[in-house]
Order: C-alpha cells, then structure tokens, then sequence
C-alpha cells in the first residue's frame, strides 16, 4: 500500500514538474514570438532556396 | 483575492499594453514590431492577465492541431512541405492569427479564438487528409474515392456520397493560403504570365492557372468539376487547370451556373446542372446518391443559416463583440469549405451566438466603446490583406460590421423532398462567394445601400478590384447611389491576390487620406497610420 501511495505521489510530482516546464517553455516561446522568428528567419529562406532551385514540368 | 491581485498585475504591465500605450501617447500597436518590414513583432501583444493567458491557450491549441496533423502522417507532411511552395507558406499560419486578431480584448478576443481554433482545425485536418491521399506523395485509401471540386462550388450537395470526399482543389494551394502569405500568389502569377498569359486579368484566376502550369496542384481521385463560378475569368482558368487535370488522368466536367442568378428560369437550369452532376459523379464512381446522407448535412446547414439570420439581428445592434475579420474568415471558411460537412462547427456556432446574445443583454459595447463608424465592407476583399478590417477598427475605429461575402447562401434546404432539395440547393450554389452581389445584374451590385441601412452602417468602404472589368464599370454609379442615400463612401483600390500592383500600404493610404482629409478625424493609434509591412507574410 505504502508502494503505492509513494508511485502515485511520485508520478504527481513528475506531472507538476512537467507542468511548470512545459508551461514555463511554452509561455516563453509565445510572449517571445520565437517560433514566429525562427520560422521567418531561417526555415523559409532555406524552403525558398530549395523551391526556387526545384525543376517543375510546365508543359501542359 | 483573485481579482486584486490579476488587477495588480494589470496595472504594473500595463505599460506593455500596446492599446494602453496608444491611449497615453506612449506608443501603439507598432511599437512591439521589428522595423525591418518583415512584420515581426519582437514579443507578443500584452493583453492583461486574463486576455494574455486566453491568447496563448488559443495558441496553444493551434499547435496541438498541428502536431495532430503532422502526427497522423508525419513521412506525407514533410514530403508535402518539400513537393509544394504553398505549403511552405502555411508555415506563417501562427503570425497570421496573430495580426488578424490584433488588439481584440474581453469577448471580441473570446469569440475570435473559438473562430480562431475551429479555422486552423479544419484546415489541418483538410491539409493532412489532402496530403495523405495525394498521388504524388504515394497515394492513401481515400485516393481514388476523392472528388476534386472548384473551390467555388459549395461542397454541400456531396454529401449525398457518404463513401466519397470532395475537396476543393484550389482553397489549399492558392486561396486561403494567399491569407496566410501575401508573396505566394505573385510567384504563380509570374508563372502564368510568363507562360504568355495576359497580366491584366483578376489575379486569383491568373495564380489558379499558375498554380496548374507550375504542376503544382496535389492529385487525387478520379473526376473534377469545373465551373464558371464567380464569373467569366473562372471559365479561363478552368480551360487550363483542367490540360493539368488530364495530364494527371483524371476527368473533368464542367459545372455551369445561370450567371442571371435571380430568375426562375435561372434557377431551373442550375437545378438541371446539379442534377447532372450527381450524375456524373454516380457514374464514375460507381456509386448511388443518398437523400438521406445529404438531410442530414443539410440540417447543419440549416442550423448554421438559422443563427447566422440571428446574428445578423444583433449585429444591427451597437453590441456585437463580433466583426470584422472575426466574422467573415469564419464564415467564409464555415461555408465555402466545411458547409454543413462538419457537425463541430454548429457547436461553435452555439456557444458564440451565447455570447453574442449575453452582450445584448449586458448592453456590452466592443472595442472599449472605440468605434467611430458603423461600415459595410462591400466587393471581394483583397486576399493579402486579411487583417485589414482589424487595422480599420484599431487605427481609425471603423467597425467593419459585415462583408459581402458573409450573406452568401441563407436560403434553408428542404430535408424531405429530394426535388424541393434540389430547387433548394440550386439557389444557394447560385448565392456562392464573391458571386452573390458581385454577378448576376444591377439589382445584386445595388443591394449594398439596404444591406447598409439594415445593419445601421453610416460608411461604405468598396472594394475595388482594379483587375475586375465588371465592376470598373459601376464607379460612378455607386458614387452617385452613395451621394445620395448618405453614406461616407469610399473606393479601396486592390489588386486581390497580388500585393504588387497595390501594396497594402497603399490600401491604408487610401483610407488615410479619406478618414484625415474628408472626414477631418485623429487615429485612435498613430503608429498604425504608416508603417512598412512590405517583406511581411
């Protein structure tokens, strides 16, 4: 019983401590407007690269 | 306790506040912006503790529906974001919920994240089973039971093939993504006019072909239907979209409304074409139309067209936390693309008509009591400038109080008689997007000024698609309507899909100059009067 009550206090513990790190980790990217910066800065540059040097069939 | 302390908070942060900081002369909405025109903020809107948090578990929920998508078939997604320069462009989906819903507070900002999420939702699901099933990317078990449908066609009456899907082939590579990133079009015009097409033809018929020419629609199932909708340009680009569709083995059929949508005899020839449709779409197929598929989506949109008929009641009213860009990218995506599919969205409709009739009862007054005019926002809205309702309201606190794409089809569907349905259906495929006004004769051009006074607008902003021959030639004639029934009139010059030729800029001067010179009045925010978004998506 007492397994059982230290398993589950253990699995609330690591819930809470994820909680506040996802929370803390995803807050911080929103009020940061990261993914929005990274995105623009470098993942569409290097998607606009790529398709700029992509061969597409234009016979129609 | 609570209380106190949010409010605490409120009070030391409220110097972040972009609209406090209009408000105080310390700043405004482009204060938090990078001044590269890339039109990236360096942090996010502080909206107050409650409206922030609200915000951001909206976000959060539109990464949870991208993580789905991407989960479900993550080999396709990435085969997908790599085939199609379209999809690159949904990456920017994030900073465009973010500038569409810019300095919306309290139940504005309740009712556009629910809008907001039940958007990207679908879109994702839309975009993931597209992706899964296209042929190029190595085909799914949907592949050869999809219908391919002209996005202007309203995809309600297949519902009456529970076994099939009908997707429309253009919203994805071409339309809605053109919200998203105003650069993507220009390129697949580029591709159409350096093919040795015209380049003064309406642009989203110019990037449609483009977007065949540059072989670049995904492919799937086995018949398309074409169409004549909205207008005569959309016969030309049908004419080559569909060389590409036959390359691809798949079959075409053109789908051909009454363009003089309002007469019986109309009416009767669209049913016909209708009828024939599903006709052909049972025989390539294989399959047999069922009545009862089709009732049953008919009631969602009959659900959906009721409350709609009751919003536009309280939007007469000074109370209504919903317009602008809030209500018509919602209802344009909730008719066009899911129209009675999708049973979610009657939910949504449920809980936000809650909301709209608690605010009339509250006396609820939106936008911090800010609004100036009361406009109808008439003609199709240039594509790359989503959010320009939402700079209207912010910058000058005209209230875009509906758009005309928003009284598309409100007709009710019979949902017993198979013939009735029909006459039904007809009539509303006939009142489809940027066709119920702007096509179809005098009557449907001039229907703005009761449209105007029904809703208690004191402006009209029209939408002036250069690239568009028929309406250039109602200028004077509007101007002159406008004159003479009393309202504030302007024209907003565009050029729909290709932010070149007008850039947004100059879509903001126009009402610049009309809100300063004509109308004598101050910004409510001045960093918003001129501002370099050129290089923004």
């Amino acid at each position: 019983m007492k397994k059982l009550i230290r398993l589950i206090l253990k699995l609330v513990r690591t819930a809470v401590i994820a909680g506040v790190v996802g929370f803390v980790l995803t807050f911080t990217i929103y009020m940061t407007n990261a993914e929005n910066k990274l995105i623009y800065d470098y993942v569409r540059p290097f998607l606009t690269k790529h398709y700029d040097k992509q061969a597409r069939d234009r016979r129609i | 306790m609570k209380k106190e302390i949010i409010s605490f908070i409120d009070q030391k942060l409220q110097k972040y506040d972009p609209v406090w900081m209009a408000e105080n002369g310390a700043g405004g909405q482009r204060t938090r912006y990078r001044d590269d025109g890339s039109g990236i903020a360096r942090y996010r809107e502080w909206r107050g503790v409650e409206d922030t948090f609200q915000d951001y578990v909206s976000w959060l929920k539109n990464v949870g529906y991208m993580g789905a998508m991407v989960a479900k078939d993550p080999v396709k997604i990435m085969k997908g974001i790599w085939e199609y320069r379209w999809m690159g462009s949904f990456l920017g989906s994030f900073a465009f919920v973010d500038r569409i819903f810019e300095g919306y507070r309290g139940r504005e900002l309740d009712i556009a994240n629910i809008h907001g999420n039940a958007i990207v939702r679908i879109l994702t699901l839309r975009i993931g089973l597209i992706l899964h099933n296209d042929a190029r990317l190595g085909g799914g078990e949907m592949t050869d039971k999809m219908i391919g449908l002209d996005e202007t066609i309203p995809p309600l009456f297949t519902a009456g093939f529970p076994t099939l899907n009908a997707e429309p082939m253009q919203t994805m590579p071409e339309f809605v993504v053109c919200d998203v990133d105003q650069h993507l079009d220009p390129y697949y015009i580029d591709v159409a006019e350096s093919y040795g097409l015209a380049p003064d033809v309406c642009s989203r018929c110019s990037a449609e072909t483009g977007v065949a020419i540059d072989d670049a629609f995904p492919v799937f199932g086995k018949l398309v239907l074409s169409t004549n909708q909205p207008c005569n340009a959309s016969e030309a680009t049908s004419m080559f979209q569909r060389r590409r569709f036959h390359q691809k083995g798949i079959e075409d059929y053109p789908f051909v409304f009454a363009m003089q949508h309002n007469t019986k005899n109309g009416n009767d020839y669209s049913k016909e074409e209708l009828r024939q449709a599903i006709q052909k779409i049972e025989e390539v197929y294989g399959v047999k139309y069922d009545w009862d598929a089709l009732f049953k989506a008919a009631k969602n949109m009959n659900h959906q067209n009721r409350i709609e008929l009751e919003k536009w009641e309280i939007f007469a009213t000074p109370y209504s936390p919903l317009s602008g860009i809030s209500e018509s990218l919602y209802k344009l995506v909730e008719w066009a693309l899911v129209n009675g599919h999708d049973a979610y969205f009657n939910e949504v409709d449920d809980k936000v008509i809650e909301i709209l009739r608690q605010a009339v009862r509250d006396q609820y007054l939106p936008y911090k009591g800010k609004t100036r005019h009361r406009a109808f926002l008439w003609g199709p809205s240039a594509m790359y400038y989503t959010d320009f309702p939402t700079w209207t309201q912010n910058c000058w606190g005209i209230n875009i109080v509906l758009n005309m794409d928003s009284t598309m089809g409100h007709n009710m569907i019979n949902t017993e008689d198979p013939e009735q349905a029909l006459t039904d259906l007809a009539l509303f495929s006939e009142k489809g997007v940027m066709r119920h006004h702007a096509v179809g004769g005098w009557d449907n051009v001039n229907a703005v000024w009761e449209w105007a006074k029904r809703l208690n607008c004191d402006m009209v902003i029209c939408n002036d698609n250069v690239a568009c021959k028929g309406m250039n030639g109602v200028h004077a004639l509007l101007e002159e309507q406008a004159e003479a029934f009393g309202f504030h009139f302007l024209f907003l010059p565009h050029d729909l899909e290709d932010c070149r030729t007008i850039p947004r800029a100059e879509i903001r001067k126009a009402v610049n100059d009309y809100m300063s010179i004509v109308m004598g009045e101050e910004p409510l925010d001045p960093t918003l009067v001129d501002f370099d978004d050129a290089e923004a998506w």
